[in-house]
This record gives structure tokens, C-alpha cells and sequence, in this order.
């Protein structure tokens, strides 16, 4: 079960640049990560900081996150 | 002077290590202390007006400002090293979006370890991404001064008016022996 307060966090900061975030849990825990056409580019970590930031926001293992970036951002 | 603390049984992870942050001073009078902006709108300005109001209220010896060449990753080791040897404490501002605030995070952590105690201050909406960051690099509970979101197009009156309002929390991370305790 995921943190539902650490996903508010991060949706939180998400959202002050302009991006959305979208986890759906089953076995593995998929987030998607979508830009506004309000988003701040080079606001929004690279994937690789990403998985560890939500690892500890929502309390899984980072290995159960399936990360999606949107189209073009750095990975 | 800082260092690290890890579990003798190496069982510790990531994300459990304890840090303990360089040793504090008493007080910043007399004290040199770095400003780094990190190149955000309105950072400079804040950490301009932060400098005043550190010498008015605390009668900090000076200041030296640097500036991060990219806001939004780690500081070059060269820049914080320059710093360490540079000045006696540090003020990072200001992380006010995702990847900045969690680079400001980690430059503090970065600075710490170094032996220089640093205050890094974010904007409210970025608490979840410096808290997170500061885990990643083994200082899980590091604290960090906050201020209203956003510094950005803030007209420069009200950019002083942060600086003043986060001034007082921003000297307890530099002096406070119990901001030491906190950082497990």
C-alpha cells in the first residue's frame, strides 16, 4: 500500500512546476508523470533521482516502480 | 571536520543512515558567511537581502557570494570546495522547484560533510523533493529553512520580506547544537 501522504507531498511539488502524477497499484506500482503545457522543463528531476524520491515518499521498494516520463524529458 | 556515521554492523541503508552536521558555532558574530545563489529567478536578490539582514540583526564579519553555474544539479566539487575554505558558514538559496531544491539539498549535505555548516532554504511547495533528496544521500531528517512559495516574480520588496521572515530560522540551522541532534 502506498504512502497516500507522501504522494500528496510529491504531487504537491510536482504540480508547482507544472507537471501531474498519476500512480496506479497492483503488483507493481505504476506512476506516470505528465507535463502541463505550463511545465518548467528543467524543473523536473531525471528519472534516475526520481525512483529513489518516490521510493522514500511512497514508502515501496524502488524495484516495484514502473516510472513514466514525459516524451523527451532526460531519463 | 563533518563525517558520517554509518552502522558498524553494515546493515544500515541508504536511507537509514545517520549524518551528523559540521560543528556550529555559538554565533555568527564576527563570522564570514557564504551566500550561494543558485541562479533562480529572485535567488540573488534574496540572498543579497538575507546578507543584510544577517549583518544588521546578528553582526555576521561579512560576506562572500558565489553563484551555482546550474541551479538545477550539484554544485562542481570545486565551488563547494572553494567555499569550505572560503568561509565559515554557508546559506544556499533558494530551491524553489523540483530539481533545484533537491540540488540545494544535496549541496548542503555536500558542504556539511566538508565540515561547514550550511542552511539551505527551499520554497514551502518543494518540501517532499528536498526531504526525499536528503534521504537519497544518506542524511534522512535534514532540516532545511522554508519560505512561501514562490520567490520567483516577486517584486523586490517582498523579496526582503522573505529574507527577513526566514532569517531567524535560518540562524538556528547555522548555530543550533540541537539542529546536530536532529539530523538522524
Amino acid at each position: 500500500m502506498i504512502d497516500l501522504e507522501g504522494l500528496a507531498g510529491i504531487r504537491t511539488s510536482l504540480e508547482a512546476d507544472g507537471y501531474e502524477i498519476d500512480v496506479t497499484e497492483g503488483e507493481r506500482v505504476e506512476v506516470v508523470i505528465s507535463a502541463t503545457p505550463d511545465a518548467c522543463a528543467e524543473c523536473l528531476v531525471p528519472a534516475s533521482v526520481m525512483v529513489p524520491i518516490l521510493e522514500h515518499a511512497l514508502k515501496v521498494p524502488g524495484d516495484r516502480i514502473d516510472l513514466t516520463y514525459p516524451e523527451g524529458h532526460e531519463t | 571536520m563533518g563525517s558520517l556515521i554509518m552502522d558498524p554492523t553494515g546493515q544500515t541503508t541508504r536511507a537509514e543512515a545517520e549524518m551528523r552536521l559540521a560543528r556550529r558555532p555559538e554565533s555568527l558574530r564576527g563570522r564570514t558567511v557564504g551566500l550561494l545563489d543558485n541562479g533562480k529567478q529572485n535567488a540573488g536578490r534574496f540572498v543579497d537581502e538575507l546578507g543584510k539582514v544577517l549583518a544588521e540583526r546578528y553582526s555576521i564579519g561579512g560576506v562572500v557570494l558565489r553563484k551555482k553555474p546550474v541551479a538545477t544539479v550539484d554544485a562542481p566539487a570545486e565551488l563547494l570546495d572553494d567555499l569550505h575554505d572560503s568561509v565559515e558558514l554557508v546559506v544556499i538559496a533558494v530551491g524553489d522547484c523540483g530539481s533545484c531544491s533537491a540540488a540545494a539539498v544535496a549541496d548542503g549535505i555536500a558542504l556539511e560533510r566538508l565540515g561547514t555548516p550550511t542552511a539551505v532554504v527551499c520554497t514551502e511547495s518543494f518540501k517532499a523533493t528536498a526531504d526525499a533528496m536528503a534521504v537519497v544521500r544518506g542524511a534522512s531528517g535534514y532540516r532545511y529553512a522554508t519560505v512561501e512559495h514562490p520567490m520567483a516574480g516577486l517584486p523586490a520588496d517582498e523579496v526582503r520580506a522573505r529574507a527577513e521572515g526566514v532569517a531567524d530560522e535560518v540562524v538556528s540551522l547555522l548555530v543550533d547544537a540541537a539542529v546536530r541532534r536532529g539530523a538522524a
